[in-house]
């Protein structure tokens, strides 16, 4: 797949879209949208200047609205995510979707032209080049000076270049794996000579293969022999059913070796991405691709897009939340410890006269007193001023506020996963109803498709939201961070907006289309606004984080 | 597959009452009827000539599983053996005894018993399997090589 010139296409296409747009949605905006407006068609200028390739043709486009009416009903389309996304943005980065059989040609054509080179045929090669995690210029190096060494390491033995592997029938043979010996035993043996009936073989490959999920690795079933069983012996061997699976295994091992090769995470995707950002830029560049099958995922970690906040922070947020430490803080802001034998202590109600449980200590809650102090005073502690008092006050306050901080960032985070998730399920109960109200009114398809396109921004808007509130948890306070906090809030009151209007109902939902269609598009805006701006910081290292970031 | 498994083994011990390495003994137990089961062995190491397990006779239990040869049999030393690569239950860490390290369907019981052997006086460091054993070995050679020999005349050969 060429994804770079389908990339290009989808530019053109998209740019007249939006072109048209926003010339339909000018006259027809009512007065308190416009400002939403104008920032798309910011954006539009914006993003046109950098197209230096297209500009001619979009130009021409740009004052061409004569086949208006004809591409009304497309407005809503072409999904929003690439209409806004003509150029690349700051915090994009590029990347390529293969699909198996172009990991495959990939492969092929690696091996072809190392084999050449070598003189060595295919299949020892691609086990050449699979010993060495597919460094050509490594292998060409270590070939060209010690030919035999390599070969040896990569479980080759002496040159393999005459007289290819046959099934033959030996006199007197025994084999050493089930001790059969009968006349007309069919037997195997690669290279190196060790010979078993062709049964044994086969159960050897077959435990390798299907219960083991080995393949590039398998060795001769000879004792102390290093020999790597290469793809024609096995194509020789065994089945089809098993030949696929030693395939699909190597082709997994070939992504898994390629550094810029990583498979996408999405359950049944067949497909893997490169992508050339390496691990070390991690901190400062958060590698999100598409792949083709939908699935938006980080290329460093390979988790769910979690744009802004870089890998190293998500590592620790997620930790953060999965592990106990937060009961740690929660039982020292919410429990104390009896004074004298230490056993932790929730009050739960009741007044300030505790009596623990264990050892029977009678003792006051408010300044941890012994209770037989505490004279006349009684439910009602007076003795706050004292020193040991104040101590254990201060102790517990800083502890609550470390936890209140982590449970702001936290429940809003959580919200917004929540919502993301109620949003889908509205969204799905209104599609339904779409369907109804095409039926009924006789509405085309095309025309409620905005609301695919609303749902699917706020879905993406909320997933970046939510990722802000891990990334403003680990944020050092500063200017930036303000100005970061500015874009989070403006995002968020976006999605808000169009959010609420989800939850309009059905016969209202039609009328709101434009304001709708608006909204969209300043959600996204929105999002691309604070994506651009903690990326460029993020690739200037210009946040300052209270936690290292690796 | 057990009747590869039971071919497999009663060709070995056809091969081990044939020739086998001096000193070793390989024989299938019996049940309590007096059955001999072909999948539980018997078996004894004797120390290596010069080396401080010299004079020893260690004794084993080789219990193959249904998959045999197809994955490695389990190899436990009884009672269990003071030594770096054998865990606290007697069970020997051996690479070819890993069926995803080492082990190959060739490998036979001979060669098994060869290879504990060479292990007996070249612990690996790298996969320590009890902790006694281990320490003394990393931190007192002599100490260490002292405890051997009064294990080796706990346990002479014949």
């Amino acid at each position: 797949m060429k994804a770079p010139a389908r990339c290009m296409e989808t530019n053109a296409v998209s740019r007249k879209k939006k072109t048209l747009e926003s010339a339909i949605e000018l006259p027809a905006t009512p007065d308190t949208t416009t400002a939403a407006t104008m920032e798309s068609e910011d954006d539009f200028n914006s993003s046109q200047a950098s197209q230096d390739e297209f500009m001619e043709d979009s130009d021409a486009d740009f004052d061409d609205d004569s086949d208006l009416d004809m591409d009304d009903q497309d407005v809503g389309f072409e999904s929003q995510d690439k209409d806004i996304k003509p150029t690349k943005q700051a915090y994009e980065v590029d990347f390529k979707v293969f699909d198996p059989s172009q990991i495959q040609a990939s492969q092929d054509k690696q091996i072809a032209e190392v084999s050449s080179i070598l003189v060595q045929p295919p299949e020892a090669t691609a086990i050449l080049l699979r010993h060495l995690r597919w460094n050509k210029e490594r292998l060409i190096d270590q070939y060209m000076e010690k030919p035999e060494e390599i070969l040896e390491s990569a479980g080759l033995g002496e040159a393999s270049t005459t007289n290819p592997p046959k099934i033959i029938q030996v006199k007197g043979f025994s084999c050493d794996i089930c001790c059969e010996d009968g006349a007309g035993l069919e037997t195997f043996a690669m290279k190196c000579d060790h010979r078993f009936c062709v049964d044994c073989y086969r159960q050897y490959l077959y435990t390798k293969i299907k219960d083991e999920g080995e393949a590039a690795r398998i060795r001769c079933p000879g004792d102390k022999c290093n020999r790597i069983v290469d793809s024609k012996t096995l194509d020789l061997l065994v089945g089809d059913d098993l030949r696929d699976r030693y395939h699909e295994l190597l082709t997994r091992t070939y992504v898994d070796d390629k550094e810029n090769l990583r498979w996408c995470p999405a359950p049944n995707c067949v497909y893997a991405v490169e992508c050339s950002v390496k691990d070390r830029e991690l901190p400062r560049i958060v590698p999100t691709v598409n792949c083709d099958c939908g699935h938006f995922f980080c290329f460093g970690c390979s988790l769910s897009d979690h744009q802004p906040a870089p890998c190293g922070l998500v590592k620790k947020w997620l930790k953060k939340c999965e592990d106990d430490s937060e009961t740690a803080n929660w039982i020292s802001a919410n429990t104390k410890e009896c004074p004298k034998c230490h056993s932790t202590i929730e009050k739960n109600g009741g007044c300030n006269h505790m009596t623990c449980r264990k050892c029977r200590n009678e003792f006051c809650w408010m300044c941890m007193g012994v209770w037989s102090e505490h004279g006349t005073s009684w439910y009602n502690c007076n003795r706050f001023e004292e020193k040991s008092g104040s101590e254990a006050r201060d102790a517990q306050a800083k502890s609550r506020q470390s936890l209140e901080r982590y449970l702001h960032y936290y429940n809003r985070y959580a919200n917004h996963e929540q919502s993301a998730k109620l949003d889908k399920d509205i969204y799905l109960k209104t599609e339904k109803k779409m369907q109804q109200l095409q039926n009924t009114t006789g509405m085309s398809w095309i025309e409620v498709q905005y609301l695919d396109t609303a749902s699917q921004a706020l879905q993406q808007c909320r997933q970046t939201l939510k990722w802000t509130y891990a990334f403003a948890y680990y944020l050092a306070r500063n200017n930036l961070t303000e100005i970061f906090e500015d874009n989070q809030k403006d995002l968020e009151m976006a999605v808000e907006n169009l959010s609420e209007m989800f939850e309009k109902p059905i016969d209202q939902l039609q009328g709101l289309k434009v304001d709708m269609m608006d909204k969209t598009a300043y959600c996204n805006k929105r999002r691309i606004i604070l994506l651009n701006d903690t990326a460029e910081n993020l690739k200037q290292e210009n946040w300052e984080f209270i936690v290292s970031l690796t | 597959m057990s009747g590869l498994c039971i071919n497999r083994l009663s060709e070995e011990r056809k091969q081990w009452r044939r020739d086998h390495p001096f000193g070793f003994f390989a024989k299938p137990m019996r049940n309590s009827q007096g059955v001999m089961d072909l999948k539980k062995w018997d078996c004894g190491v004797p120390g290596k000539e010069k080396t401080i397990w010299e004079g020893g006779l260690f004794k084993l239990e080789v219990a193959f599983p249904d998959e045999y040869p197809t994955k490695p049999p389990k190899c436990k030393f009884t009672p269990p053996l003071f030594h770096p690569n054998v865990y606290p239950s007697g069970t020997v860490c051996l690479s070819i005894l890993n069926e995803e390290e080492g082990w190959k369907p060739a490998i036979t019981i001979k060669e098994i018993l060869l290879g504990i052997q060479s292990l007996l006086d070249e612990p690996n460091p790298e996969s320590p399997a009890q902790a006694d054993a281990f320490n003394l070995f990393k931190k007192d050679k002599v100490a260490y090589e002292k405890k051997i020999k009064s294990i080796v005349k706990e346990n002479p050969a014949p």
